[in-house]
């Protein structure tokens, strides 16, 4: 048996251990917008990429890098690619995380019957296990490629909490929201209408403290459905709220519009010892970006 | 048919704070069942599907000038809301404490008292049952009503403890859980992922949980608990096992048994964890008939078992042809 098990060691594209369950499933937990989700896995010698997609307008990603990862053995040949139910996912890993607990869980794939196998190794005289059946993933729209809109970006960089707060607000009005970026005087405008209409504005100079960060030498305008905006925060784990993380957001080619979220993986014990600036290891971020769609009859309105 | 009674300090902590809140979770209804020698709190005795729940305390546990007569052998049993019952002891207590503060010290005993009457409620012609809880002040008494079933007949009760007596078979090998914490926080994510739980316990000491659905299949194995009742060593090569392998090949021998029972079941067995067990066993009746759960409870300050105080559930098992 046990030479089997080194052989089934052996020939598993990826064999990973990490020591953060709860940061994981934090990290996923915000690209999580509805109840059935499909995602795919992507595994490569560079670390993990999740991916979920909505209606051919929305695609979110989580990068966990193999940083986070106290092993990763990788391999595959090829990048191997397989569908997971998101929820039943997020669901089985939170099961590993016993607060108060350190835990360390080894992740394998693929297991005989191409599954994704999980179980816990901290313990000897108690183990968690698990096996996810995965799926062929389906062929996903890969037109998401983010292109620049020009030459030089469109960019701002806001507090992850105010975003969050300015999008919940827009869902009074409802239906779509208008982000209009303006060099002079460099601002954001978030502009809902729908029964009524709603306007936030992020004015640059008298908002450091929000607004981070502002590039933007023409101004520009897109509409987004409300639902995708709303997803890009809507699950946002506590940490990064309350870390005081900027988000960014990029408008690309064709009023693509990048969100990104940086969801801290670091260990409970290790929270303790990050210096009074709040600064962590980059390697113990995980990185979630959302890819959303500008309606088509709103362009630079 | 009379009862009446004094709830004691200790009555009053064990209730108040660890049963009562954890028996509600089980069921909002359930059994009171008062005899010469104890006080007994039963859930789904006499209906065959639920989980079932008995809370058993001597009389000298919770209560001092224990009156209690009838004429079925001074029995009486009748079922109450556990919700309502808990709210009555919780302000008969603020009440007792601000009068215990009032008159320079004291306690709750011999303040609290509790009784059945009959009465005329407002806006009936019929006389209905209560358990009452009276308060005594220096000037002033606070009287609460309890509405409790109409006291079973001499055949419901002598069913209620033909069910209690059967109730008390136990399992040929039990295993010992310390960890309460752990398992709860564990089956209580687990809960998400499936309805229906697979548990094999081992004369080897392990207790195996694993809920299993098209999808995906989420376990957690326990090894090397300690065992009471029938044990067996376990073989050599079991060792470098999957827990899976490990259970079946155990089954398969005659070391384990396993069954099934529904995940809501157990994760509300585990709500008895806010009793404060100090420890539990788990174990399999014979001919797989239903998972039984003893809590453990220990004398304040020592490792000896609190004979005054006995918890467990049985966990109906579900018929695998069914699901």
């Amino acid at each position: 048996m046990s030479s089997s098990a080194m052989e089934a060691e052996e020939t598993a594209d990826l064999l990973c251990q990490l020591d953060n369950v709860q940061g994981i499933v934090d990290a996923l937990s915000a690209v999580r917008w509805k109840r059935h989700q499909d995602a795919v896995i992507e595994v490569s010698e560079h670390g993990i990429v999740l991916i979920v997609e909505d209606s051919g307008c929305l695609q979110a990603k989580v990068y966990l890098q193999r940083e986070l990862f106290i092993r990763y053995d990788y391999s595959a040949r090829g990048r191997p690619r397989f569908g997971v139910g998101l929820g039943l996912f997020v669901d089985c890993l939170s099961t590993f995380s016993v607060p108060g607990h350190s835990n360390i869980i080894e992740i394998r794939y693929p297991g005989p019957d191409m599954q994704l196998l999980l179980k816990s190794i901290d313990s000897l005289n108690a183990c968690i296990y698990a096996e996810i059946r995965t799926r062929i993933p389906e062929t996903i729209s890969w037109d998401y490629d983010f292109e620049p809109a020009g030459s030089s970006p469109l960019s701002f960089t806001v507090r992850s909490a105010a975003l969050k707060e300015a999008i919940d607000d827009l869902e009074w009005p409802g239906s779509g929201v208008q982000i209009t970026l303006q060099p002079a005087p460099p601002s954001v405008m978030f502009k809902g209408e729908g029964h009524g209409d709603l306007q936030i504005e992020f004015m640059y100079y008298a908002n450091t403290d929000l607004l981070v960060a502002f590039h933007c030498d023409h101004a520009v305008s897109h509409r987004y459905k409300y639902k995708f905006l709303r997803a890009t925060t809507s699950n946002l784990p506590s940490n990064v709220t309350k870390d005081n993380r900027g988000s960014k957001l990029t408008i690309g080619r064709g009023g693509m519009l990048k969100v990104q979220h940086l969801v801290s993986v670091a260990r409970s014990s290790a929270t303790h010892q990050h210096n009074a600036s709040g600064y962590q290891q980059p390697s113990r971020i995980a990185y979630v970006e959302f890819f959303v769609k500008p309606e088509v009859d709103g362009d630079d309105a | 048919m009379k009862f009446k009674a004094f709830l004691t300090d200790n009555g009053v902590a064990l209730l108040e704070k660890r049963f009562l809140p954890a028996l509600d979770k089980i069921d909002k209804t359930c059994h009171l069942y008062l005899t010469r020698d104890h006080a007994v709190f039963l859930h789904n005795l006499l209906n065959g599907d639920g989980l079932q729940s008995v809370a058993q305390f001597r009389i000298e546990a919770l209560f001092d000038g224990y009156r209690i007569s009838s004429q079925n052998d001074d029995r009486i049993a009748f079922a109450i809301d556990l919700s309502l019952l808990h709210r009555a002891i919780r302000s008969s207590v603020g009440i007792c404490n601000e009068l215990a503060t009032a008159a320079d010290g004291g306690s709750a005993s011999e303040r609290l008292q509790i009784k059945l009457v009959k009465k005329l409620p407002a806006n009936s012609t019929q006389p209905m049952p209560f358990l009452t809880f009276e308060t005594k002040g220096y000037k002033s008494a606070v009287i609460q009503d309890v509405p409790i079933s109409k006291p079973m007949s001499r055949a419901q009760v002598s069913e209620l403890q033909a069910a209690l007596d059967s109730a008390q078979a136990l399992p040929k090998t039990l295993v010992q859980v310390h960890d309460l914490n752990q398992l709860q926080s564990f089956v209580d994510r687990m809960r998400h992922v499936g309805d229906v739980l697979n548990v094999s316990i081992s004369k080897h000491g392990d207790l195996h949980l694993q809920i299993s659905t098209t999808l995906i299949t989420l376990g957690a194995e326990f090894r090397n608990l300690p065992v009471l009742g029938e044990r067996a060593e376990a073989p050599a090569e079991d060792r470098g096992l999957s827990a899976q392998a490990r259970s079946e090949r155990a089954v398969a021998r005659g070391d384990a048994e396993a069954v099934q029972v529904s995940v809501k079941h157990f994760a509300k067995s585990l709500q008895c964890h806010m009793t404060r067990p100090d420890c539990a066993f788990y174990g399999i009746e014979e001919h797989s008939a239903c998972l039984t759960v003893i809590f453990q409870f220990f004398i304040l300050g020592t490792r000896q078992t609190d004979k005054s105080i006995s918890l467990h559930c049985r966990l109906p098992v579900l018929d695998p042809g069914t699901n």
